[in-house]
């Protein structure tokens, strides 16, 4: 008991100051807010509190010694946090919480209230000693900055939401355009081939039959695009590969072997429809003059790429044709023209026998 | 045994039905009807029998080239099925029992060669002619040839 009554000497040190325990005088002059209380008493009274307490409470210290602690709590205090309090006295824990308490004037603080107990050499739980202090700026600033974080994040899923809407709308929208244009592509396919039945002139019929193939490696072109999952690159490996098989099927010739070494290429899409008329050019020229008056032959494609550039080569072993007929047909001037537009550079040159067409154009990026 | 295939055509847009029944004609086969829609397709003649159906899926009344391709299965069991469509990312995987498919748009060497590797596969079984890039074919119409030649 001679430890507890040292507690109570510093009822005798308020006359003293600066002498007598120095940790009760530590106690009784700092800024920070103290009280200790003891359990051993009827209802666990305050038997201490500083000067700083009494600051902070506005009450007196013959208001405050020998009542209970909970003489600071209101209306608003949360009752969850008062359990924890009790479950810490109840257990004799250390507990640090904030707890809204109230002034004497009803006004309301924020109390960063720590509080542990005090034993004794036998472990018995002599006092509960607590410190408090004012955090309502602190806790202010956190309540600010949580509704200021509760507004960010509903504006957040507000803009979400329109983002998500208007990428739906695109999407759509994309769906409905790229339906358009393969409707209109069959239609134009279908119409050119009705009209080409009814011409009785071999000549015109034949130079329908240009048109068609055109249109129909640019519908190729189109499918390819559509069906792949990237719509910015194009695989001009397997559109050559496809196009090889359409158009010597197509030919009905059974009498040309083709050959293919051809490997995923890709391109960039906005090249696609030039590459591909120009490819679709060489392949149909090479059927129609390498093949001519039923004569047998080979047609070879290859495709490769190097770091930044991409090969396509198609050769027949035909007879050749002269320079000066070549230079005359529309497939010759769209060659030039559309390689011109993709950066694609077509030279010929003789197979030995039969022509070889060689097409270098750039390769996309793919290292990014 | 004559190497003529029976075919019905079920597609809205009548411009693609003239096209389509033109190349199937020119390539030797014979057209038996066409139709626009599940009502029309219901209306046919029982006993019509045909061999290979080209079955949009998009199609008139608000019907669709599913419920067209069951009705077949059910009434004409024999008949191959192949889809013409713009939109082959709707067909499920299994195609609903049907045989394949040609993307739109086709093109004339497409459907052609499409046609003549169906009739290879019917009339020789199995087909002696490699499968064109153009039909996408379900396992069915694999095991279809199997069948028949064993």
């Amino acid at each position: 008991m001679k430890q507890r009554d040292d507690w109570h000497l510093t009822d005798v040190l308020e006359y003293e100051h600066g002498r007598g325990d120095p940790f009760a005088a530590a106690v009784r002059a700092t800024r920070m807010p103290m009280v200790i209380t003891d359990p051993g008493q009827e209802d666990n009274p305050i038997v201490f509190c500083n000067v700083a307490f009494q600051e902070l409470t506005g009450y007196s210290r013959a208001e405050i010694v020998g009542r209970n602690c909970r003489f600071l709590q209101g209306p608003e205090t949360d009752p969850a946090g008062v359990a924890q309090v009790r479950e810490a006295i109840a257990t004799g824990s250390d507990i640090g919480i904030d707890l809204l308490n109230y002034r004497k004037d009803g006004t309301t603080f924020w109390n960063a209230l720590y509080m542990s107990p005090v034993r004794d050499k036998a472990g018995k739980i002599q006092f509960f000693f607590a410190s408090q202090m004012d955090v309502s700026d602190r806790v202010a600033a956190q309540s600010a900055l949580n509704d200021q974080k509760e507004i960010v994040e509903r504006e957040v899923v507000r803009r979400t939401a329109d983002l998500r809407a208007a990428l739906d709308a695109k999407d759509i929208l994309l769906h409905e355009v790229d339906h358009r244009v393969k409707n209109n592509l069959t239609m134009i396919g279908s119409l050119l081939r009705l009209q080409v039945r009814t011409i009785d002139d071999p000549s015109v019929a034949l130079k329908l039959d240009s048109m068609l193939e055109r249109v129909d490696a640019l519908a190729v072109v189109h499918r390819q695009l559509y069906q792949s999952s990237d719509i910015g690159r194009f695989d001009i490996g397997s559109f050559s590969e496809n196009l090889v098989s359409d158009v010597v099927g197509s030919s009905g010739r059974s009498d040309i072997t083709v050959d293919v070494e051809a490997q995923p290429l890709f391109v960039d899409a906005a090249n696609a429809s030039a590459l591909g008329l120009i490819i679709n050019e060489i392949l149909t020229n090479a059927v129609k003059h390498a093949f001519d008056d039923g004569r047998s032959g080979r047609l070879s494609l290859m495709v490769s790429g190097g770091e930044d550039h991409g090969i396509i080569r198609i050769c027949d072993d035909g007879p050749g044709m002269p320079s000066t007929k070549r230079s005359k047909s529309i497939g010759t001037a769209l060659i030039a023209r559309l390689a011109k537009q993709a950066r694609a550079e077509a030279t010929w040159h003789d197979n030995q026998p039969g022509t070889c067409v060689t097409i270098t154009f750039p390769r996309e990026d793919t290292r990014t | 045994m004559t190497r003529v295939m029976e075919v019905l055509i079920v597609e809205d847009e009548m411009l693609l039905a003239m096209d389509i029944e033109a190349m199937v004609e020119d390539s030797g086969h014979h057209v038996l009807a066409e139709a626009a829609s599940l009502q029309e397709v219901k209306d046919l003649p029982e006993d019509l029998n045909p061999q290979l159906a080209f079955v949009d899926i998009h199609l008139a009344n608000n019907s669709n080239g599913f419920d067209v391709s069951l009705y077949i299965q059910t009434h004409w069991p024999n008949a191959i099925i192949v889809f013409v469509t713009a939109n082959v990312s709707k067909i499920p995987a299994d195609f609903l029992g049907a045989h394949g498919v040609i993307a739109k748009p086709f093109s004339h060497a497409g459907l052609v060669n499409a046609v003549n590797y169906i009739a290879s596969g019917m009339f020789d079984s199995p087909p002696n002619v490699p499968r064109p890039a153009s039909l996408i074919t379900s396992p069915r119409l694999d095991q279809r040839w199997t069948e028949r030649a064993s």
